[in-house]
């Protein structure tokens, strides 16, 4: 009797052992978590959609992995624990990542800046070129307004440069090429009509 | 199981979290459910496993991925084709507008505004190709605005054009006008500001018809010096300069009775300053048809010099915005309507 005593009271004990010491690994998730918020402040929403998404989904996982096993008497949260850990460092990777595809972005958008003003420019050189006489006064008159509505919206491509919205300001910025280069078509349309 | 991994993927990419939110993260917990259940079944000994269970619920799976992926495709369709028919809609007001503002002798009136708006289509039709509806959408709330803006700019200008009483006004000075050329000897001008037309009168018929060109806002009514518009009412020639500043020109008696009256009615409402002047010199000249005035009404040189030939001092001049009760402006606001 004495001894089925001893015995449940030992049994009772390694249950409480094997339950007990097996903590949830709430630094480590911790961690995981911070490393993603990280990549998010970082701008991975806009440079690094699929990694983010691979990172949450990741995490994800490891979190139900966590779940699985705090249900289980005999809790083991090593995998757990790995799968965190990986996500920590595939999150530093991915975060790593970031400034030179901002960096590309950024050039990009500059470029694309650059594009738009020399079409600007070469468009209001083409205006004080052509030929100021019959047919074309009124219509100059029109281009150059059409120009200055340009000129505005540029100063827009340099505001969405500066709040880092590099993509918008590519965007922006080659649509005023492209409406650029269809006045200077219509600037040398008007020229040639004059010569003839 | 590869391919409902896959599947996740491609489901995710063509934006299953945006345009399916809800079902895709149905079929994300039966994925999970899908996986648990394989790994159960490779925690069993060989011989226990069995698969078919796991492979029936990935078959489950992939079919509802399948329907999700239609789902986002349809859905994505619907908001193309609500948004390119509003993009549609707007940019027909766009080509009215423009072809509106071409029209005018002031081309300059709201040209800022549409080609901002043109700029902002450009944009949309970058963001559709994209499937980036929010900023579509956006964009065109902008192009909408700025529509908007240039719409009023010209109603503001042209609403005297689109009322039949101001019309009605205009064509009975204009009767006036062929009335007097059939008394006496004396040819009579009339000069239609919208249509940018001199018509001389002769016996009560067409003698001679040229194209003019009006001031940088030409097609309001004249009422202070610098506004650049060019008056509207019944005038006479009262000196032939030869030369003046461009080639040859008929000066009118501006302001007259009627133009001084309505000049001292503003002042007294406050609508101008009191250094506001009436101003002058309002000339029939030369210089080319195609230029913008300040105010006085051009022809081309060669039909100047046969104008000034034609005409002598005393010869009536009335200055009418249109007697065309179904004038361009009308036709073209009437288009926007529909």
């Amino acid at each position: 009797m004495k001894n089925l005593m001893k015995l449940s009271i030992l049994g009772l004990l390694v249950v409480f052992l094997f339950s007990s010491c097996a903590k949830q690994p709430t630094q480590q998730i911790d961690e995981a978590k911070a490393a993603i918020d990280a990549v998010v402040q970082a701008g991975g929403n806009i440079y690094a959609k699929e990694e983010l998404k691979k990172l949450n989904d990741d995490l994800q996982a490891a979190m139900d992995e966590v779940n699985t096993q705090s249900k289980k008497l005999f809790k083991k949260y090593g995998k757990a624990k790995e799968m965190l850990a990986k996500v920590k460092t595939d999150a530093e990777a991915v975060n790593a990542l970031i400034p030179a595809r901002k960096e590309e972005a950024k050039n990009a958008a500059l470029t694309a800046q650059t594009e738009a003003r020399a079409a600007l420019d070469e468009a209001k050189a083409l205006l004080e070129k052509a030929p100021k006489g019959k047919g074309t006064k009124a219509d100059i008159e029109a281009m150059k307004a059409d120009l200055a509505g340009l000129e505005t919206m540029l100063t827009e491509v340099q505001a969405a440069i500066d709040s880092e919205d590099y993509f918008g300001a590519r965007d922006k910025a080659l649509s005023i090429k492209d409406k650029a280069a269809a006045i200077s078509e219509q600037i040398n349309a008007a020229i040639a009509k004059v010569k003839r | 199981m590869e391919q409902a991994l896959l599947q996740e993927q491609d489901l995710w990419r063509a934006g299953a979290s945006v345009f399916a939110a809800e079902e895709y993260e149905k079929y994300r917990q039966s994925r999970s459910q899908a996986l648990k259940l394989f790994e159960q079944e490779e925690l069993k000994v060989g011989l226990f496993r069995n698969y078919e269970k796991v492979r029936l619920e990935f078959i489950r799976v992939l079919a509802e991925g399948e329907r999700i992926r239609q789902l986002i495709e349809d859905r994505k369709a619907s908001l193309t084709g609500e948004i390119k028919a509003r993009r549609n809609d707007l940019y027909s007001r766009y080509e009215i507008l423009n072809t509106l503002s071409l029209e005018l002798s002031q081309r300059t009136l709201s040209r800022k505004q549409l080609a901002q708006a043109d700029v902002l289509f450009k944009e949309i039709d970058r963001f559709l190709e994209r499937a980036d509806y929010e900023q579509a959408r956006s964009r065109l709330n902008s192009a909408e605005s700025l529509i908007n803006q240039a719409e009023s700019i010209l109603r503001q200008q042209l609403e005297r054009y689109m009322s039949q009483e101001e019309i009605a006004r205009w064509r009975r000075m204009a009767e006036r006008a062929v009335e007097k050329s059939k008394s006496g000897d004396q040819p009579v001008i009339l000069v239609s500001k919208l249509e940018r037309k001199l018509t001389v009168y002769k016996g009560g018929t067409v003698l001679r018809t040229y194209e003019v060109g009006l001031g940088f806002n030409g097609l309001s009514d004249k009422l202070h010096a610098g506004d650049n518009a060019t008056p509207e009412g019944e005038y006479r020639v009262i000196k032939k300069v030869s030369p003046s500043k461009f080639g040859k020109a008929l000066l009118i008696n501006y302001p007259n009775e009627e133009d001084l009256r309505k000049f001292n009615e503003a002042r007294k409402k406050g609508y101008l300053t009191p250094a506001s002047r009436i101003g002058g010199l309002i000339e029939i000249h030369g210089g080319g048809k195609d230029g913008l005035t300040q105010g006085c009404v051009a022809l081309d040189d060669t039909e100047m010099e046969e104008l000034f030939r034609m005409i002598a001092v005393g010869t009536p001049v009335t200055i009418v915005g249109t007697t065309d009760p179904n004038n361009k402006i009308i036709a073209i606001l009437r288009r926007e309507k529909k």
